[in-house]
């Protein structure tokens, strides 16, 4: 059941991913690696926010990759990232999450200038910083996928919508939620 | 309703304005909302080993290269030339070679390995060439001379028992209830009614029916009907009329009766001479009307 549900998304996602033509054959090394190297990274941080486990989103990354080589044949290169997206979606149905996201800040931190802050101001949003770690942590599996893609990954509501087989209404409601329920976290925490 | 389902995803995205956004501002979520907003985008996720990865789907990437070429018109010829080889071997091992001599004439032929076979009129021998060597055996129905070249195990099999034997050369007779073999080299093992005999050089042994019949020592080297003579032992009187018929290709008639068995030698090649022995032993009259020769007691026709 879920896989054709998945299916009956796979044409409109095939269809909103026409746009790049720019590579040839998927099976020639050099276009293969090329896309490897494109979407390996995002693919793989996008299966973390998903397993919340390293090792878990490493092994369906490898699965999907290889799926891929293995149909490249019958995959045209601009439907390649629909295909790899589908497989590691399906994949997923035999991992369930169990484990929580763990995510770091950048060294660089915040832009606005550390020079004149109080310490007091400096530990509050210290706090702040851990509260809201250890509330996307909290949060469903589908909420937080949609949203670190949007806030970490810096991806289009529409791009999100492609990667989960979803409509971009439907990610806009899982990030809408997301942020009700990371406020109420935060603040329940006070 | 549903414009406020997505509403904070739409600020999110930065897509909200005016008056919407204003008011947004001043309630009392924003600034938690606000510093949501800022710190989630300096988060990051662990970096992974891509390279790792890589490798991994190269190297089934690689290994997949080999099976790939496996094309499915390959497969297809594949598979039918297996079938095809499948069959040709099939009837290629159950292929049975079939020797026959008709009655009034001799058959020789060479089995795989050599070993020589002369058939007697009327007798029929059946074997396998494949795998011969390891698997000799010979069917017959009738008699038979057999030279038997040095080897494994041979096996003569007759409906009335079997002849193993091992480089040898002996004489195999099979008609009707009699069983008789006489070997004339090397050594024979004949397994019949349930027992086993062991025979040496100018042996014999012979069964009518159940019953063993006793044969006196052979002098010659080979089988006399090779020098078409036939020799009997003790042999019954049907017998000897139909190795007769066999031997010249004719009918013979008789009349029913209690016959003695008939010891001795007929000619094969001399119709006359092998029916004047013959009626001279039992006392008959010969008369012969075309392919046919009707045999009748002498006395009768005194009468």
């Amino acid at each position: 059941m879920f896989k054709n549900k998945k299916n009956l998304y796979l044409d409109s996602l095939i269809y909103c991913s026409m746009k790049k033509t720019s590579l040839k054959g998927i099976c020639e090394e050099i276009t293969f690696s090329d896309f490897f190297k494109n979407h390996a990274q995002a693919l793989r941080n996008y299966l973390y926010y998903k397993f919340g486990n390293e090792e878990q989103a490493d092994d369906v990354t490898q699965e999907a990759f290889i799926k891929l080589w293995q149909n490249c044949a019958d995959v045209p290169p601009e439907k390649a990232k629909s295909f790899l997206y589908t497989v590691a979606n399906n994949a997923s149905l035999n991992h369930i999450a169990h484990q929580k996201v763990v995510l770091e800040y950048a060294k660089k931190s915040t832009k606005k200038g550390t020079d004149n802050q109080s310490p007091e101001f400096v530990m509050e949003e210290e706090q702040f910083k851990t509260k809201l770690q250890n509330a996307i942590a909290n949060l469903s599996e589908a909420q937080r996928t949609a949203f670190l893609l949007h806030r970490i990954e810096g991806k289009k509501y529409k791009e999100i919508a492609e990667m989960l087989g979803i409509s971009v209404k439907a990610v806009e409601k899982r990030i809408h939620t997301a942020l009700v329920e990371l406020r109420k976290e935060i603040e329940n925490m006070r | 309703m549903k414009e406020e389902d997505i509403k904070l995803a739409k600020w999110l995205d930065g897509k909200m304005e005016g008056a919407e956004l204003e008011e947004f501002k001043k309630s009392p979520e924003y600034h938690t909302y606000q510093k949501i907003k800022d710190y989630s985008a300096e988060l990051t996720a662990p970096q992974a080993d891509i390279d790792t990865i890589y490798k991994n789907v190269a190297k089934s990437r690689n290994q997949n290269k080999g099976v790939r070429k496996l094309t499915p018109w390959f497969a297809k010829i594949a598979a039918v030339l297996i079938i095809a080889l499948g069959v040709t071997f099939f009837f290629y091992t159950t292929h049975t070679t079939n020797q026959i001599a008709m009655a009034g004439e001799h058959t020789e032929f060479l089995l795989p390995d050599n070993s020589t076979v002369m058939l007697n009129s009327g007798s029929q021998a059946e074997y396998k060439t494949w795998n011969w060597d390891d698997n000799r055996k010979v069917e017959l129905n009738g008699e038979a001379f057999f030279k038997v070249a040095k080897g494994k195990k041979f096996d003569v099999v007759t409906p009335n028992g079997i002849v193993t034997v091992v480089g040898t050369q002996f004489n195999v007779k099979n008609r009707n209830n009699r069983f008789e073999v006489t070997c004339y080299e090397g050594k024979v093992k004949v397994s019949s009614n349930g027992t086993e005999v062991l025979l040496r050089p100018g042996q014999t042994i012979a069964y009518e029916g159940n019953e063993n019949v006793a044969v006196e020592f052979e002098t010659d080297t080979t089988p006399g009907w090779l020098t078409y003579e036939a020799e009997f032992h003790k042999e019954t009187f049907d017998n000897v009329i139909a190795e007769i018929e066999r031997q010249y290709n004719i009918e013979i008639e008789t009349n029913k009766g209690n016959y003695s068995t008939f010891s001795g030698v007929l000619p094969m090649d001399n119709l006359d001479e092998a029916l004047d022995i013959f009626t001279t032993a039992y006392q008959l009259k010969t008369k012969k009307t075309g392919n046919k020769i009707i045999l009748t007691p002498m006395n009768e026709s005194k009468h």
